[in-house]
């Protein structure tokens, strides 16, 4: 619910200090440091196995930090953040046998909306917004990779959270619908909502306000797209070739 | 509205189990079947019939319960909707009560149903009040859709959830007087036997069905039946958050 929660003044979306997880004995972040102010897109770049998700889930509150703290809106993640917290898993999460319009209103309730007139207007919205108005009846079986992910982020913002944590929601779109989500993600920014997106496609990171490298559980690298450029030092280096190289001089294992 | 969230839960899982049309007639259909079969093979013997058909009720409500919810909340578990569900401010006890409101109605469907059957078309012989069979029955239902969700706890797929029917239903069946009267066996599993939730739902419902007992004249059954059920809840509480 935007601006109505007004979490503790004036904090930052999300402050991360010296955050460390383990699975058991296998480290997976080692040291991670960030501040995101509000009304920002920040997007996690990294390989496969680089701990985005990991991270992710620990701003969700499902794992607790081995060491360190992780600060949403100046407070620990957890439940009684869900109003202002929207979330979109890597899986589409959704309910198969259930329509667009069920799986939204039922998540809608878990998120709160209990009184069913605001919840059917904010259902529709996101409908709206996902451009799924038409399919509002389809069950999810009946929809294409591409719409499932839609109704998915459609979930995550049905409750129009004020920070929207995606765990890579571009995988698999076409360019396309890509684009969408990517005009979608800055009107919302404009608005004041804050997002923090996982991805490993350079093709997002272009479009984030700024960026965070991720590399063996750490962030070898943040700033904004430009600045990353330039760090290869060379005039025209694509974000690719700034990953790459700063990949090479971190020292980092993946 | 504290309950809108748990009402939610059980409309959601009540609507699912319907929309699969193939599912809802196994549910139905197979306990019909199983009990033609036992009823119509028993036909001249109608005192082992008698004998038997309180326990294969309650086994086959216990049965069915526990794989439908074990598998169901797995899917909840694998698909991701559980993490979801737990970014949002739902609770333990949002989930629990949710499933089992969702679970029991449907118990409460397909008990009704086996009942009748066996009783008016198997003809089984029955003393005691309809609804006191139906409480009974309501009792191991809470049972066994806490256990489905403890027992998804442990499984990764639903190969595995199949895999707990001989570990946790069979030996109910064979120990808890179901072929053979527990007094039957040999003494060390008769201990084993006192331990199984199904040997006090079957006690319980011979009494009603055949004596005609009360409520009242099985209390002990129920007593203990309700302990299981609350302990089985605590367990499922336990591991119903776990990823």
């Amino acid at each position: 619910m935007n601006g109505s929660s007004a979490q503790s003044g004036h904090a930052a979306a999300i402050s991360i200090n010296e955050l460390e997880f383990a699975y058991g004995k296998r480290p997976v972040l080692n040291g991670i440091n960030l501040e995101i102010p509000r009304g920002v897109s920040f997007g996690i770049l990294g390989a496969n196995g680089a701990g985005k998700t990991t991270l992710v889930r620990l701003l969700i509150g499902r794992l607790e930090p081995t060491s360190g703290t992780a600060l949403i809106f100046g407070r620990p993640p957890g439940p009684a953040l869900a109003d202002s917290v929207g979330y979109m898993p890597q899986l589409n999460a959704l309910y198969e046998s259930l329509s667009v319009r069920e799986n939204l209103d039922f998540f809608a309730r878990m998120l709160g909306m209990s009184d069913s007139k605001p919840r059917a207007a904010a259902v529709a919205r996101a409908m709206e917004l996902v451009g799924l108005a038409d399919r509002a009846k389809s069950v999810i079986t009946e929809l294409s990779g591409g719409m499932r992910q839609r109704v998915s982020l459609g979930v995550a913002l049905v409750h129009e959270p004020e920070l929207l944590l995606l765990d890579e929601p571009t995988v698999g779109l076409d360019p396309e619908l890509r684009s969408m989500f990517w005009r979608h993600f800055k009107e919302m920014t404009e608005a004041g909502t804050t997002i923090l997106i996982s991805s490993h496609t350079m093709d997002d990171a272009a479009h984030c306000d700024s960026l965070g490298f991720m590399r063996g559980g750490k962030f070898i690298a943040t700033g904004t797209p430009g600045d990353l450029r330039k760090s290869t030092g060379e005039p025209d280096s694509t974000l690719e070739d700034a990953f790459l190289h700063l990949s090479r001089s971190s020292g980092v294992g993946t | 509205m504290p309950f809108d969230r748990k009402r939610a839960i059980a409309v959601r899982i009540v609507r699912e189990i319907r929309r699969d049309r193939r599912s809802v007639a196994l549910i139905i259909g197979a306990p019909i079947i199983v009990m033609s079969l036992i009823g119509f093979s028993f036909q001249d013997q109608k005192p082992v019939l008698n004998q038997a058909a309180p326990a294969l009720i309650a086994t086959m409500a216990m049965f069915f319960v526990f794989v439908l919810t074990g598998i169901s909340f797995l899917r909840e578990r694998s698909q991701g909707t559980l993490e979801r569900l737990l970014s949002t401010a739902v609770t333990r006890s949002d989930l629990l009560v949710g499933y089992l409101a969702g679970f029991l109605l449907f118990a409460l469907v397909q008990s009704v149903i086996i009942l009748m059957f066996t009783l008016f078309v198997v003809d089984v012989d029955y003393a005691g009040k309809l609804w006191d069979i139906v409480l009974i029955l309501l009792i191991v239902t809470i049972t066994s859709v806490s256990m489905g969700i403890f027992i998804s706890t442990f499984a990764k797929n639903e190969f595995q959830v199949v895999q707990f029917i001989p570990l946790l239903i069979a030996p109910q069946i064979f120990l808890s007087g179901v072929i053979l009267p527990t007094s039957q066996l040999p003494g060390y599993f008769q201990g084993l036997s006192g331990a199984l939730p199904l040997t006090y739902a079957n006690r319980a419902l011979r009494d009603i069905m055949l004596r005609g007992a009360s409520l009242a004249d099985v209390s002990t059954e129920i007593g203990v039946l309700l302990l299981f059920a609350a302990g089985m809840l605590a367990a499922a509480a336990t591991t119903v958050r776990r990823p």
